[in-house]
């Protein structure tokens, strides 16, 4: 294991402080940060724990948005009542990470930080538009969270910088949202193909707005705007969404590797979004009321 | 037949409390002073000529007290199972990625490898070697001095040409079937403490201890007998813990620097550099009447050992004897071929060569049956073999192959069950199954003895002292009740003294599915010769006739029905200084007048395990993933001693078997390395077992065996992924030939 | 790398070290406080359970916790299990159902069986499953286990 210097600070203007001063990483969880400083896949010299900052830990309801803060754990979003019924992907994608003992120390900005193309969070907050809150001791900042990730291991972050939180709109209206993942076991499944959907239907069953998002296909977590296209203003048909699964091809690049290849995950990436599609949109017209 | 003390029932095992409580030491638990830590330096090419190994910078590392190399090893380099060609430590060639290269030793686990990093050996690669067959060409590169290939058997019997013109179908497939790791929980580990008597102290979490005591002992240029080889609790080996090496580096660093050293290894360097089910390629061909009888099979073996022999060898030849499953054919042309290669040493696991060619046998018989039209149970059924019958081998199959009839009608049985099951909306369900044929024992000709002590105390209790390891599958247990049932004592009573070879009897290898055969039948003779012992210290104590007393239940009868509690006899007669005690050797029998003698060395194997597995998958269509759901297990096992124990013999075996089928594979990655952690080799879950598991034993009894008793430790492996392969052609009628079944090999994309 | 001193609570005793802060909760556990029933058989990356204790009430791998995120916690180990002498009723039930074979993976899921009978006094055979998915076994093939977990929260429950 790499040596380090580390601290813990207690809240969330100390973490800010030693950030800036040290120039330190952040550890969360740890459930990636030490299997990959274990291969030297992650460097630090100086640790920074969040893991005492309850201040980052929360889910909120404001207005329309929710608002989850960056320490809180997989269990805690999967169990969340809030999130069920606001984001039923998400919590669906939260539950399914690893296994009981890697959900209640995982964390959302711990797997945002990661940035991994198969982080299983990811499909479910693009397809709901989320945006990323960044902090740090000059003032904070946010974006689009498909921004945020530039690459496998890459985010938008500076030094001296940590994730604050993440923020979405619910959908309002018939709305209807799944997610789908394809592991190589049942258990503690990393993530081969992962589809995340969310459609909102008009009154007359036509799709007024469709978010397909795909991970572990492409260097980061991608929207497909060609699968989206397809539906859009279209009527909810199963031509429509075997139109856009079959048009997820052209938006995402996967790559053969121990896992998995790159044609078998086109292939599962086309069906998954065809499953997914169906699933939200079934969903969305029992709301069709 | 009267009712059992202690056959056939699930007792508590006495070790499971200390299991349980957190209390049970394995050798990196065991609590001593002073020890110091030993890191292994690893070679990061496959294969290459090492020009030097600089270990100044490691030595000069805070915290290290020695690093040593081949250089530093005073007897023989070289150690090996079968044939004595696996350095301890590399000498002039590197022929595996992660094979040792020098040993650092530190006064912390992290100094220990963080030295380790700092070795620097200047290795001139050679490209590697990483196919048997590659590797049997001609202009490549010569492994070790005999060549690349270390082992040819053949077998023909019969007439090849004829039995194929007699054929009404013949049908020719090629199989294949990976690199697979034992992935036992606990890691290859040793504990070494060199004491001031000159002696050494190894504790061991290791299947054959007597042989790691003359290994370490070969190694230092040490008398045996100054090397004590205690067994520590064990977790798990399946085989891939008969390998001597962690030992024999542990104990050459307590030996350099007269101290106390731990040597345990990382997952990674267990998957780099630790014995692994032999990859094999196979070419079969098998001629048939359209009613199904078969008439040749011809069929050719591929095995890739690895960089060392290890157990190689001997899993060629039960390969070999399995290429023909549990069938009657009259002409056979078998040859298999044992070649090393560059890739990390494959070995003794689970099964031993038969998961491999019960792959590709019984994916046979079903290929062939849907050739033919024909029901797949059916030609088993027209086909097995039948008490009487003479294997390829020679060997005549004794009464217990009746169960092979039985097993098949169960599994039938079993099959149509699960057929009626209807699948998940978008999936499509199948059935299969698999028969299995499971040898014993490890082969004529090859010495075979397992002694054992049993001791009784003077508060009426048996002490068992049991001479090869319990590795975590209950041997001590059935040895126990095995002890209490021939003694006529309650299992309460009976209790196992750990192994450690300066005081307990030399039981041999745990391996091979024959230790409660073995074991069991020296407790049956030990508890007769005691028996005895009772009735003359009685005689002698009562000063009555021997042949007026007998013993029940823990009591000596005299002629009037006057009961005397063997308490008191023992206790009286270690007032005289006697202890009750017996000693019995075991040897596996291969009685002359019917074994074959023509054979290589270690074939044939005379003594079998026969059973079924049926099994029922539902396959998601288009993305050709695959879940079992339902299993059922059918196994003979002669007798049972330990319910439990048997059960869980077979639920194991099983997930080890669907792990096999559908999952493991260590991979060589882009990046040149193996596949080589738990995130990349994948084991089954608890998710991914079946949600039904039935068991069926069968109790057909080998005569041979300690009341009726057989193996069951293997046998529970090989059928488990040719019955899922069945099941799944069954559903969506896909065949696939190589191991894993992925999904990626069941659709078109 | 400088030193830190750690304070939280074992088995409901106190407990304080001095350590470097790259080692995790699973080297602290079983090198400075002698409690080896913990186990590292997946080379520190969570993933097979067998250095399984509970954190603050959760179950935890403690080989993916460096110990200084200890701070304050109180962690639940095997070796705290039994009370004056007297089994946990998933003790015994592992004991008795012939769920222990080779014992390494048995004290992590033990634990995680704890936590997740904590949290789900009454789990179905699924939620079981998914319990124990988090705790590789390389012996038993997990039936046995699952039967273990089930006889335990079934006496449990009517404690």
């Amino acid at each position: 294991m790499q040596e380090f210097d580390f601290f813990r600070p207690d809240s969330l203007g100390e973490l800010v402080k030693i950030l800036d001063e040290t120039g330190g990483q952040v550890v969360a969880g740890g459930t990636d940060v030490i299997p990959r400083m274990r291969r030297n896949l992650f460097s630090a010299s100086i640790l920074v724990d969040a893991s005492n900052v309850t201040e980052l830990g929360f889910i909120e309801e404001k207005d329309d948005q929710i608002v989850i803060g960056a320490m809180t754990t997989h269990q805690e979003i999967a169990d969340s009542a809030l999130i069920r019924s606001a984001n039923p992907a998400l919590a669906a994608a939260a539950a399914s990470v690893g296994c009981h003992q890697t959900r209640h120390r995982g964390t959302l900005g711990g797997n945002l930080a990661n940035a991994s193309p198969a982080a299983d969070t990811v499909p479910a907050l693009l397809a709901f538009d989320a945006q990323i809150w960044l902090l740090r001791k000059d003032g904070g900042r946010s974006m689009p969270l498909g921004e945020f990730l530039v690459g496998p291991g890459k985010t938008k972050l500076v030094p001296g910088e940590l994730i604050h939180s993440v923020t979405f709109s619910q959908l309002s209206g018939s709305w209807g949202t799944a997610y789908q993942k394809l592991g190589k076991r049942n258990g503690m499944a990393i993530s081969v193909v992962g589809v995340a959907a969310a459609v909102v239907l008009d009154p007359a069953g036509v799709v007024r707005d469709a978010r397909v998002a795909l991970g572990s296909v492409a260097p980061t977590v991608v929207r497909s705007a060609g699968a989206e296209k397809m539906l859009i203003g279209r009527e909810a048909s199963p031509r429509a969404v075997q139109d856009a699964a079959d048009a997820v091809i052209a938006d995402i690049s996967p790559i053969s590797d121990v896992r998995s290849t790159a044609e078998y995950r086109r292939h599962a990436a086309r069906i998954l979004t065809r499953r997914v599609l169906l699933q939200a949109i079934e969903q969305a017209q029992g709301r069709l009321a | 037949m009267s009712e059992s003390i202690t056959l056939g029932k699930s007792e508590v095992r006495k070790d499971a409390w200390e299991k349980v409580t957190g209390a049970a030491e394995y050798v990196a638990d065991i609590k001593l002073d002073d020890v110091l830590y030993g890191a292994v330096a690893r070679s990061s090419v496959h294969h290459g000529r090492i020009l030097s190994i600089d270990a100044t910078a490691a030595q000069a590392s805070p915290g290290v007290v020695r690093v040593l190399t081949a250089a530093d090893i005073p007897g023989e380099h070289c150690f090996g199972g079968l044939v004595p060609d696996q350095p301890a430590l590399a000498g002039d060639l590197v022929r595996h990625y992660g094979e040792p290269l020098a040993i650092v030793i530190a006064t912390s686990k992290a100094a220990a490898r963080k030295a380790a990093g700092l070795v620097k050996a200047d290795v001139e690669p050679i490209a590697p070697l990483l196919d048997p067959v590659t590797a049997l060409g001609t202009d490549v590169s010569k492994l070790h001095e005999v060549g690349n290939l270390i082992s040819r058997y053949e077998i023909k019997e019969g007439d090849i040409e004829e039995g194929f013109a007699e054929a009404d179908v013949i049908l020719e497939e090629t199989f294949s079937v990976p690199l697979v790791s034992p992935a036992y929980l606990e890691t290859e580990n040793s504990l070494a403490c060199w004491n001031a008597d000159g002696t050494l102290t190894v504790w061991v979490s290791s299947q054959h201890p007597f042989t790691d005591q003359l290994e370490i002992a070969a190694t230092l240029g040490m008398p045996p007998e100054k090397v004590q080889v205690k067994s520590a609790v064990i977790g798990g080996a399946f085989g891939g813990k008969e390998d001597a090496s962690l030992a024999i580096l542990t104990a050459l660093a307590a030996w350099a620097v007269k101290g106390t050293v731990r040597l345990v290894n990382t997952r990674q360097e267990s998957f780099w550099a630790h014995p692994k089910r032999h990859p094999v390629q196979f070419q079969f061909k098998l001629g048939a009447k359209k009613d199904g009888t078969f008439m040749a099979l011809k069929a050719v073996a591929h095995m890739d050992t690895g960089a060392f022999a290890s157990l190689g060898p001997a899993v060629g030849v039960i390969v070999t004897e399995t290429l023909g499953g549990s069938y009657r054919i009259p002409n056979v042309d078998l040859e298999t071929y044992v070649a090393y290669t560059n890739a990390p040493l494959a070995g003794a696991v689970r099964g031993f060569g038969s998961p491999q060619s019960h792959f590709a046998i019984e994916s046979m018989v079903d290929m062939l049956a849907a050739k033919l039209g024909l029901d797949p149970i059916e030609v088993r059924r027209k086909n097995i073999l039948c008490e009487g019958d003479k294997m390829f081998t020679g060997v005549v199959v004794n009464n217990t192959a009746n169960s092979l009839p039985v097993s098949l009608d169960r599994a039938q049985e079993a099959c149509r069950k699960f057929a009626a099951i209807p699948p998940l909306p978008g999936k499509v369900a199948g059935v299969g199954m698999a028969l299995v044929m499971q040898s014993m024992g490890l082969g004529a000709k090859v010495p075979d003895d397992s002694t054992q002590r049993l001791e009784w105390k003077p508060d009426g209790s048996l002490l068992v002292h049991l001479g090869a390891p319990d590795m975590g599958q209950g041997l001590a247990m059935a040895a126990e009740q095995i002890a209490a049932e021939a003694m006529e004592l309650p299992y309460e009573l009976v209790n196992t003294v750990g192994l450690d070879t300066s005081s307990s009897p030399n039981g041999n290898v745990s391996c091979a599915s024959r230790m409660t055969y073995m074991v069991g039948n020296t407790m049956v003779e030990a508890a007769q010769k005691l028996k005895a012992q009772m009735l003359e210290q009685a005689a002698r104590l009562l000063n009555r006739p021997q042949e007026s007393l007998s013993y029940s239940n823990g009591h000596v009868v005299t002629a009037e029905g006057e009961k005397i509690a063997v308490k008191e006899v023992i206790s009286r007669a270690a007032d005289d200084g006697i202890i009750l005690q017996s000693e019995s050797t075991f040897s596996f029998p291969y009685p002359e007048a019917t074994t074959p003698q023509h054979l290589p060395i270690g074939m044939p194997h005379v003594l079998f395990c026969f059973g079924a597995q049926a099994a029922r998958v539902e396959v998601d269509p288009e993305l050709g993933t695959v879940v079992v759901t339902h299993l059922t297990a059918i196994h003979d096992v002669g007798r049972v001693i330990s319910k439990v124990g048997v059960e869980g013999q077979i639920e194991g075996g099983a997930a080890m078997g669907l792990g096999y089928a559908l999952y493991e594979s260590m991979d060589l990655k882009e990046d040149g390395r193996w596949v080589d952690s738990f995130t990349e080799y994948l084991i089954p879950t608890s998710k991914d077992v079946p949600t039904y598991h039935e068991n069926i034993i069968l109790e057909i009894p080998e005569e041979s065996g300690p009341f009726g008793a057989k193996g069951i430790g293997e046998v529970t492996v090989p059928p488990t992924a040719p019955a899922i392969a069945n099941a799944i052609y069954n559903a969506i009628g896909v065949r696939v030939k190589s191991l894993p079944i992925t999904p990626e090999k069941l659709v078109k994309v | 790398m400088n030193s830190i001193q750690v304070s939280f609570e074992v088995n409901g005793r106190p407990v304080t070290v001095d350590s470097l802060p790259n080692r995790t909760l699973l080297d602290v556990l079983r090198e400075d406080l002698g409690l080896t029933g913990v186990k590292d058989a997946c080379g520190g990356e969570g993933e097979c359970g067998a250095c399984t204790v509970i954190m603050d009430g959760k179950s935890v791998n403690s080989c993916m916790v460096f110990i200084g995120q200890v701070e304050g916690c109180a962690i639940e180990t095997i070796e705290g299990l039994a009370k004056d002498g007297e089994l946990h009723p998933l003790q015994r039930a592992f004991a008795e159902t012939g769920a222990v074979q080779c014992g390494y993976c048995t004290p992590g899921a033990i634990m995680a069986a704890k936590a997740l009978l904590q949290e789900n006094p009454h789990p179905s055979d699924e939620e079981i499953r998914e319990g124990l998915s988090g705790n590789l076994c390389r012996c038993t093939g997990y039936v046995k286990m699952i039967e273990a977990v089930r006889c335990a929260a079934e006496e449990m429950s009517h404690v």
